[in-house]
């Protein structure tokens, strides 16, 4: 057991090392579902650093608020049953208890959420994991209390791509395409290039990605393994390409080819790589964008004299693109909310700066979500409550997001600048 | 002749049935959301009763009017008819069963009244006490309406919390739930009398329509 527990430490050390996350939250939500979180049983470490964790991924969501720990206090069991009326008069909503269990090379969480008003438990889940994956469980976990209580599906186990350029002393750009937990921690790099990478794009199982680079002194689309680290361009062709955007089914990636003297977007179907052009038009279309169902795709287009948004249906047999942004003389990068019921873009406002912007189907007028200066590729979180852009702060760029909610909170770039990012679907 | 006859007569008596379908089933979804609810709007403080006691109230517009035609009458009787004993006696006699009738409309009516008065006062209390535990949710369309029904003790506490008509946006029945824990117990219920609270409080509706 003594040696076990050795093991575990060691094994822990790493994880560690890599230093604590810095996660800045500037801003929490008006109503939030206020939890307390009695440290997990068992090794100390381990408990320790799993709260601080998962902490971090429910505050993050903007729509918890959790009880300091030095004001918990002390559980109280009696006939076998948690008393909760202590935490009542805390004003506490629910809490959550845990344990983690050591055993050989498993680390497994067993935990339990107490809904304080009902009085009663409401969840009771074990996590499995192993020692060296401490993150990825307190993820689980936390999105594991997030949906028990809020009903939505829990985005903290979810991935993010993004594009690092460190510059060294004589400025010469390296540029890294950057894969990170949900929180920015736990980066990897998946490729590094002398030449601009843009444009990430996530398949939707998580298991590979898309990604402009201009290694070839051009912009190419290329397929990467996320595990082999294998890669290929898409398309052999001598024309640029760029803005990959997967199908939620993920047989097809949309395109944007510059082979017939300006921007089209075109759908290419991976299995035996057949090019269909879906526009055609003297102004450019780019920065295709699929619907949650794969039936439709937005699209920025310069056909009216502005960049404005389009939308496609590929289910009619010559779909007309139809303008869906009226707002203001630019609105681009739009993507589908989940359940489709609005799409999330970068707009420009009268004041002439850049913000990232929502609008429902349903509502004729747009909601600008932000307020900085330069804000550009938002990337819409898999349950539809988060999304990560791109802000410039004296002059750098580095990661922002928000939860619709009203959270506010910024990935500042340990290294360089960090820009383009893209968030990956559910990933269980 | 006959046979157009006959396919008028078929379709008269099917447009028949199915107007009757059609009002049968229009007529019961009426009827089941306005028993079912009490209609709040939150943000505009309005509300919609709909008591068993409204059928009576149809009534009482006439019952004012009986009352006046007699008062009118008896002066009239006094000033110029002292010969007609007789009938004066005849006509107070009709006098006196109508008023009785309508002293006792009119009685139920002001119980009604103040019946409805009250219902409006707690209504009004519970309504204040949810908006102001209330944070509806940013960034959510605008458009959206969830309906809650609510089971309350006598003491106030609220016992069960159903969501009966979900808005379609989680974030905004999670915010009327939550207004609704928050609240946990309507402090003013021992104010409410017995029946009333049978009547009318025991179960109630609430609707968030913010818009």
């Amino acid at each position: 057991m003594k040696k076990n527990l050795v093991l575990v430490a060691l094994l822990l050390v790493p994880t560690l090392s890599q230093g604590e996350l810095f996660l800045e939250i500037t801003k929490g939500s008006e109503d939030p579902y206020k939890v307390a979180m009695i440290p997990f049983e068992g090794n100390k470490r381990v408990s320790k650093q799993l709260n601080n964790i998962m902490r971090n991924d429910l505050i993050r969501t903007g729509e918890f608020s959790i009880l300091d720990e030095e004001l918990l206090l002390p559980v109280k069991i009696i006939d076998d049953e948690l008393v909760l009326s202590d935490w009542k008069l805390l004003g506490m909503d629910y809490l959550v208890t845990g344990t983690i269990l050591n055993a050989n090379n498993s680390l497994d969480i067993n935990y339990e959420i107490y809904d304080i008003h009902k009085k009663r438990k409401v969840r009771s889940s074990k996590v499995f994991g192993i020692p060296n994956q401490i993150r990825q469980l307190a993820h689980y976990t936390s999105d594991g209390i997030y949906e028990s209580i809020t009903g939505i599906k829990g985005i903290a186990a979810t991935r993010l791509l993004y594009v690092n350029e460190i510059k060294d002393s004589q400025l010469i750009s390296t540029y890294k395409l950057m894969l990170a937990d949900s929180d920015g921690a736990n980066e990897k790099i998946l490729l590094s290039s002398s030449e601009p990478i843009i444009s990430p794009s996530w398949s939707p199982d998580g298991k590979r990605v898309a990604y402009v680079s201009f290694e070839t002194g051009i912009a190419k689309v290329f397929i990467q393994d996320i595990a082999s680290g294998e890669r290929e361009a898409v398309l052999s062709k001598d024309t640029q390409i760029s803005s990959p955007s997967w199908s939620p089914d993920g047989k097809y990636l949309s395109l944007t080819l510059y082979q017939d003297g300006n921007a089209e977007i075109y759908i290419l179907r991976l299995r035996d790589r057949t090019l269909t052009r879906m526009t055609n038009q003297f102004a450019i279309d780019t920065e295709s964008s699929w619907s949650p169902k794969g039936n439709k795709i937005l699209f920025t287009s310069g056909r009216s004299g502005s960049p404005q948004i389009y939308e496609l249906d590929l289910r009619k047999l010559n779909p007309k693109a139809k303008r869906i942004s009226f707002e203001g003389t630019y609105n681009a990068k739009a993507s589908y909310l989940p359940k489709e019921e609005g799409i999330i873009f970068v707009h420009r406002s009268n004041d002439g700066l850049f913000h990232i912007a929502l609008k429902y189907k349903k509502e004729n007028f747009i909601r600008v979500l932000t307020e900085a200066k330069m804000d550009e590729s938002p990337s819409v979180a898999p349950n539809g409550n988060m999304v990560i852009y791109g802000i410039k702060e004296q002059n750098l760029s580095m990661l922002a997001g928000f939860s619709l909610s009203g959270a506010k909170f910024k990935l500042p770039a340990s290294n360089g600048e960090v820009r383009e990012p893209a968030w990956s679907n559910f990933l269980r | 002749m006959t046979a157009n006859y006959r396919y008028l007569q078929a379709s008269l008596f099917s447009f028949c049935i199915h107007a009757i379908l059609f009002l049968y089933i229009y007529g019961t979804f009426d009827s089941n959301t306005s028993q079912t609810l009490l209609i709040s709007k939150p943000l505009q403080i309005e509300l919609k009763f709909d008591l068993p006691s409204q059928n009576v109230k149809k009534q009482i517009p006439a019952a004012p009017k009986t009352i006046e035609v007699p008062l009118d009458q008896i002066p009239q009787n006094i000033v110029y008819s002292k010969v007609t004993d007789v009938i004066q006696i005849k006509q107070n006699n009709e006098l006196i069963d109508s008023s009785i009738a309508n002293l006792l409309s009119e009685e139920s009516e002001i119980e009604i009244d103040r019946k409805k008065q009250e219902i409006t006062i707690y209504a009004q209390k519970i309504i204040t006490t949810i908006e102001s535990a209330w944070m509806k949710p940013r960034n959510i369309p605008n458009d959206l309406v969830a309906n809650l029904r609510l089971k309350i003790r006598s003491s106030g506490r609220i016992i069960g919390v159903e969501l009966i008509k979900s808005s379609g946006n989680i974030r905004f029945d999670n915010s009327a739930l939550q207004a609704v824990r928050r609240v946990e117990t309507f402090s003013f219920f021992n104010s409410i009398p017995k029946n009333l609270y049978e009547s009318e409080f025991k179960i109630i509706a609430i609707s968030f329509n913010p818009s």
